[in-house]
């Protein structure tokens, strides 16, 4: 299957009365790795989320690949990592990972389940009740059962919460070699100083609508940083 | 499902020709009104009931006018899941208001003219108890609406709800027929217990109830569109 | 089917590892018995046997909106109601899986209130067991079917533990009143006409294929 792209066109979503969402138009081509940054409030969860296909676009469209994000053909290629970890804590690590395999009609769930324990460096929690975990194990889970099914095209929303520093740091490095697996990946982060490690293109949403694209490859960290305060301010 | 890529909400303009529409209902009801007055007035009064029998012609308008509600919410809301136009969801709730407000009129009329003629004031017989249900399912329509504060998730929340609403009447009538109480409602809808005399002025307060349903419903509508457009208009603002 | 097989092993493991929420449901629908039997008259008289069918059903209400109530605030730790919404299938199926639990939890909390009851009001459910069992399956069916759906949106809604019984109960009124027929019948004669059990299916058939189909829209946002 063709790595699929990922497109916003003129995208709106309302809560209420509040726009959450408002005209948004963006890309991230097959393969790349697009950051979206901005500050809280900015509409970057809402956006990620009506990509994952858990919500539906008020206005305009949202595309993976051909079809429409909400479309169950759609989620059957797209990895999510929300802000929660979406893990039960009753049950234990392997048994998340179990269930997510499944519920992606993964016939040898077990052994995908295994193999992502093993491939996050997880084995020994491997038996350890999802509520027993702390904050940084759970996230690598969270992350873990966002992988098993392998798919195309990989969403995570704040990655980095929750870990310290070096620990922030050995995912991103984990998060560029994903990538190089010429998966589409984009990351929601308010970690302006992280993103130029991982992707290759950025966009900044304040308010819920874009203030800056960038398709450069990003490494000028200090352009990308006075580029969020920007928005932040108009935006205020 | 598709989805309309423009907006839904309409444009304030699109509101005001509304307002002929409203101009042509209110004046039909208007006249029939007068219409029905004089008819009511002049039927014959029923042998054995006596003149209170007359809210007969209040009575089964109302019904009429709460299923027709009733069934109008269902319908709005299955289309408005399935193509995602606003304007079904108003239809919606606007049906199920108007059918509350007309199922709540005919559950008061009922215990009066039921104390008159069979001496008491309720009886659990089929008809009765499953336009009560029904009152209960839309008030719960109507508090899930609020609680759910006008958000886009609400309206799909209520309309699935509307949905299983509309599904669970015939549900209820074979329920409540196979099960419930004796029957005591006359069998008037059949035609022929009606006296000589009464034919027009039923048919007329038939029409006037219909005509009655549609005048709100337009009003409420339009109140709705309004006050989406208001909120538009609130966001096209500079930021 | 996967993905209900996957579910309902999800839900009953869940159940299992902290079994609180049918420990809630069993204690309450005890403690209803108990109220029952205080605050009616009749004790174990003739009369209260004729209620006490009515009183059964009541009781598996009130238990099913405690135990419906419950499988979805569990869903909303951590989000993971999201994780089941991600599923690259109809949603429909996610909502079998559950109603499955669900049917299934009620019923072990439907036994033994069954034979508590049985004792209170000196009734003789053993010989009707059977068929008892098989009439308060397709009740709970029923019951569960529009429940889940519902307890889906109710969760999701302000004021969510009053809000579900106010959508489901007008909505039980067919299944209640056929399941009520039906356990008097048995409990009285042994026999359960064919009537009731027919609304029973058709009601059960109705709401099992609107719930399947609504589910989709309940998991958008």
């Amino acid at each position: 299957m063709t790595p699929a792209a990922l497109l916003a066109r003129g995208l709106s979503k309302r809560f209420g009365r509040a726009w959450a969402l408002r005209d948004v138009d963006l890309e991230a081509p097959a393969g790349s790795c697009l950051a979206v940054l901005g500050p809280n409030g900015a509409g970057k969860s809402t956006l990620l989320r009506i990509a994952a296909g858990l919500a539906r676009p008020s206005a305009g469209s949202l595309t993976v690949g051909e079809l429409a994000a909400a479309r169950r053909e759609s989620r059957a290629r797209i990895g999510f990592v929300g802000h929660e970890t979406l893990l039960y804590p009753a049950l234990t690590a392997r048994e998340n990972l179990l269930f997510a395999a499944r519920l992606h009609g993964l016939g040898d769930a077990g052994e995908r389940a295994d193999a992502a324990l093993a491939a996050a460096g997880l084995e020994a929690l491997a038996d350890r009740p999802a509520g027993a975990l702390s904050r940084g194990q759970a996230q690598r889970v969270a992350i873990a059962r966002g992988l098993v099914h392998d798919p195309d095209v990989v969403l995570l929303d704040e990655p980095f919460t929750g870990l310290d520093r070096p620990a922030a740091e050995r995912l991103a490095d984990r998060l560029a070699d994903l990538h190089q697996g010429s998966r589409t990946v984009v990351l929601v982060t308010h970690e302006v100083s992280l993103a130029p490690r991982i992707a290759d293109r950025a966009v900044v949403l304040a308010g819920g609508r874009v203030h800056y694209t960038t398709d450069a490859a990003p490494r000028d960290g200090p352009a990308l940083e006075a580029a969020v305060a920007a928005a932040s301010r108009e935006a205020a | 499902m598709s989805r309309p890529v423009s907006e839904s909400a309409p444009h304030p303009l699109s509101v005001a020709s509304g307002r002929p529409s409203l101009w042509t209902s209110g004046a039909l009801l208007a006249g029939l009104l007068l219409l029905y007055a004089f008819l009511v007035a002049s039927a014959p009064g029923d042998r054995v009931q006596g003149v209170i029998q007359k809210i007969l012609y209040v009575h089964v308008p109302c019904a009429f006018a709460a299923y027709l509600g009733f069934a109008v919410t269902g319908v709005a809301g299955a289309l408005y899941l399935w193509r995602g136009d606003e304007r079904f969801d108003r239809a919606a709730l606007a049906g199920a208001e108007v059918g509350v407000l007309f199922c709540t009129l005919n559950i008061l009329t009922g215990p009066i003219w039921a104390r008159a003629t069979w001496g008491q004031w309720w009886a659990w017989d089929p008809r009765l108890t499953v336009t009560l249900i029904l009152w209960f399912i839309y008030l719960a329509y109507l508090l899930l609406r609020s609680f759910t504060e006008g958000s886009e998730r609400g309206a799909r929340f209520a309309a699935v709800y509307g949905i299983v609403g509309l599904a669970a009447v015939p549900l209820n009538y074979f329920a409540i027929q196979l099960f419930g109480g004796a029957a005591m409602h006359p069998d008037n809808l059949e035609g022929d217990s009606l006296g000589p005399g009464m034919g027009w002025p039923f048919a007329i307060s038939v029409l006037t109830g219909m005509a009655a349903f549609w005048h709100l419903f337009r009003l409420r509508v339009d109140l709705e569109t309004r006050r989406a457009a208001l909120d538009f208009a609130g966001e096209s603002g500079p930021e | 089917m996967n993905v209900l097989l996957a579910v309902l092993w999800k839900d009953l493991l869940t159940e299992w590892r902290s079994r609180d929420r049918v420990v809630a449901m069993l204690v309450f629908s005890l403690l209803v018995v108990m109220v029952f039997h205080f605050s009616l008259p009749g004790g174990a008289s003739a009369q209260a046997r004729e209620n006490a069918p009515g009183l059964l059903w009541i009781a598996y209400v009130f238990a099913a909106v405690l135990g419906l109530n419950r499988a979805f605030a569990v869903e909303l730790e951590n989000d993971a109601l999201s994780g089941i919404a991600l599923v690259p299938a109809d949603r429909g199926w996610v909502f079998l899986g559950k109603a499955a639990a669900n049917v299934a939890v009620l019923g072990v909390v439907q036994a033994a209130t069954a034979f508590a009851f049985g004792l209170v009001f000196d009734l003789d459910l053993a010989r009707v067991a059977l068929p008892l069992a098989g009439v308060v399956a397709l009740g709970s069916i029923g019951i569960c079917s529009v429940g889940t759906l519902f307890a889906a949106v109710a969760v999701r809604t302000r004021f969510r533990e009053v809000m579900l019984p106010l959508l489901l109960l007008p909505l039980l009124v067919p299944v209640l009143s056929a399941a009520v027929r039906a356990t008097a019948s048995l409990a009285q004669t042994g026999e359960v006409g064919f009537a009731p059990v027919q609304l029973l299916i058709v009601t059960d058939a109705i709401y099992l294929i609107v719930s399947f189909v609504g589910f989709e829209y309940v998991l958008d946002e």
